[in-house]
């Protein structure tokens, strides 16, 4: 007996046609966190756009998005707004390199020599615990500038997380690493730089994460006491004067910016650790 | 020939009344209590023993990690270790350690060259040819440029020994070193061990718990007794060379291991006490 077996016509057979290859390549870019990502920021626009219109009580003075983009026209195209981005991002990368510079290297030298951790970390735990915003009255007195005195609360921001997580990792390394080190005939220089510094590199590169972001929220504080100029002032101002829109349109950049440093910090964290999988 | 010569050099291990005692003014915990014997050049020698009975200890003494109570070292019948001379570590005694110690942030190659190149003993281009070679006969031809965190237990376990013995050192300290590997991998990786050893006869000084692991490997099993660490037997291992998977089932192999499991039963019974009582 002799069974036919009918072929079924195959369903995932890929169209050649331009408009199905077009709907396959947007199928296979568009992840579904993509499209929720998309969903989730309009619903949040269009919530606080109609949120006054539909009554919700508490945000009556909240100008909805429409009004903000309308009225902030004018600011976006100001070169104030402009120069207040340059010198706030020139005070964060100031601030945030002072901090790894001397972060570094002291964190570093503490967790090698005992005797200098003992001696000087009575220091640091006694001025840690200080906001860095607390230093506002003191940095404004003590340095000669204005912008030193911004730059100063940011490095502070930096400093404190950086200086602790590289000792945290330096002084956390394996023996082991340091006993093969030795027996593979490293001298004292091979040791620090083939093997302390990039065992500490990845906590480094944490303490820098989490750095940068101490140090936009300092930058702001400190604009708004202490400075004439940047994103954290122009905020400040748009308060002052009663301009929302200006001070919705600074705390986005603001966010923007913050967002922007961090992923600068990622990417040179995995050049810097290119053994760790992100 | 590419492959590290197999000139001799040496490596005969003598152990003489060594003893250690840690913080001898307070409580006075004895770990080695007056260990002698010999390892002659070239041989395999296993040390089994329970958990505490200061193999690692013993170890870390002829590694230079360590020093001695009392009881000297000697290597190559010259002064190695004593109560008042700690020996620096070097590439004469490589070790190998229980949880690996590659360096994670180097590519296998560099991890690989690093000693010889470090000891100014062969240039770059020299180093890489043996490491090739060498990679080669393990197995791992072409991983060069992965780091260790992209490889298996296994393949981390061969690359070090590799690494150990590119600097062709007088003596071979491994310390439980394929203790954390599934059963599979650890035959496999024993099995290139002893490939590697059969090539280059070095003298091997290895740590383990698993009593089949030291008959297959060893020329002379050394078991030790628990805290205080002591010798207790030292059985040989007269297995003819190069040994495959088939000798584990023979009767010689079956026979030795029997001697070795009950001369080892009674201390793990004690030990297991031991720890009873601690917990009591």
């Amino acid at each position: 007996m002799t069974t036919i077996i009918r072929s079924a016509p195959s369903r995932a057979r890929p169209s050649s046609t331009p408009v199905a290859r077009t709907i396959l390549w947007i199928r296979k870019r568009w992840k579904l966190e993509w499209i929720l990502a998309a969903v989730s920021l309009s619903s949040l626009a269009l919530l606080w756009e109609f949120a006054a219109p539909l009554g919700i009580p508490g945000v009556e003075n909240l100008p909805p998005p429409s009004a903000v983009i309308r009225e902030s026209a004018k600011l976006l195209h100001s070169e104030l707004y402009w120069t207040a981005w340059g010198l706030s991002l020139r005070r964060i990368a100031y601030g945030f390199l002072a901090a790894q510079l001397v972060g570094v290297p002291l964190g570093l030298g503490l967790a090698m020599n005992r005797v200098a951790l003992d001696t000087i970390f009575p220091v640091v735990e006694i001025l840690r615990p200080i906001p860095p915003v607390a230093w506002i009255p003191v940095a404004i007195i003590f340095w000669p500038t204005r912008e030193l005195s911004v730059v100063f609360i940011v490095f502070l921001g930096a400093f404190w997380i950086v200086l602790i997580n590289t000792i945290g990792g330096a002084a956390t390394i394996d023996p082991n690493y340091r006993r093969a080190a030795e027996s593979l005939g490293s001298n004292r220089r091979d040791l620090f730089w083939r093997i302390i510094l990039p065992a500490t590199i990845p906590s480094i590169v944490i303490g820098m994460a989490v750095g940068m972001g101490l140090a936009w929220e300092m930058l702001v504080a400190a604009e708004m006491v202490a400075g004439n100029t940047g994103l954290g002032y122009l905020l400040w101002q748009g308060f002052e004067v009663n301009a929302i829109s200006q001070c919705i349109v600074c705390m986005m950049s603001i966010g923007i910016a913050g967002l922007l440093s961090s992923q600068l910090v990622r990417l040179l964290g995995r050049f810097a650790a290119p053994w760790q999988r992100p | 020939m590419t492959a590290v010569s197999a000139s001799p050099k040496g490596g005969a291990l003598s152990i003489r009344n060594v003893a250690k005692i840690y913080d001898p003014d307070g409580a006075g915990v004895v770990a080695l209590d007056d260990i002698s014997f010999d390892v002659g050049a070239g041989e395999f020698c296993v040390i089994v023993g329970p958990s505490g009975c200061g193999k690692t200890t013993l170890l870390n003494a002829v590694a230079g990690f360590d020093t001695v109570t009392s009881g000297e070292i000697l290597l190559d019948g010259a002064l190695l270790s004593s109560p008042a001379r700690r020996p620096a570590p070097g590439a004469d005694r490589i070790v190998v350690f229980q949880n690996g110690s590659l360096f994670p942030w180097k590519t296998v190659l560099w991890n690989v060259i690093c000693g010889p190149v470090q000891q100014g003993r062969m240039t770059r281009a020299n180093a890489i040819r043996h490491a090739r070679d060498l990679l080669g006969r393990v197995g791992l031809a072409g991983i060069e440029d992965q780091y260790p965190g992209e490889l298996s237990g296994g393949m981390k376990r061969r690359v070090e020994i590799v690494r150990a013995l590119i600097n062709e050192p007088r003596i071979l300290l491994l310390d439980e070193p394929f203790r954390a590997l599934d059963a599979l991998t650890k035959s496999v990786v024993q099995e290139y061990l002893l490939e590697l050893y059969d090539l280059v006869p070095k003298t091997v000084f290895f740590i383990t718990h698993d009593v089949e692991e030291a008959v297959f490997l060893a020329d002379k099993v050394i078991v030790m007794t628990t805290r205080p660490g002591r010798v207790l037997k030292i059985i040989d291992v007269d297995i003819a060379r190069p040994r495959s998977v088939h000798v584990l089932t023979s009767d010689r192999f079956l026979q030795i291991e029997n001697d070795v499991r009950t001369a080892i039963h009674g201390e793990a019974q004690k030990a297991f006490e031991a720890g009873e009582r601690e917990f009591a």
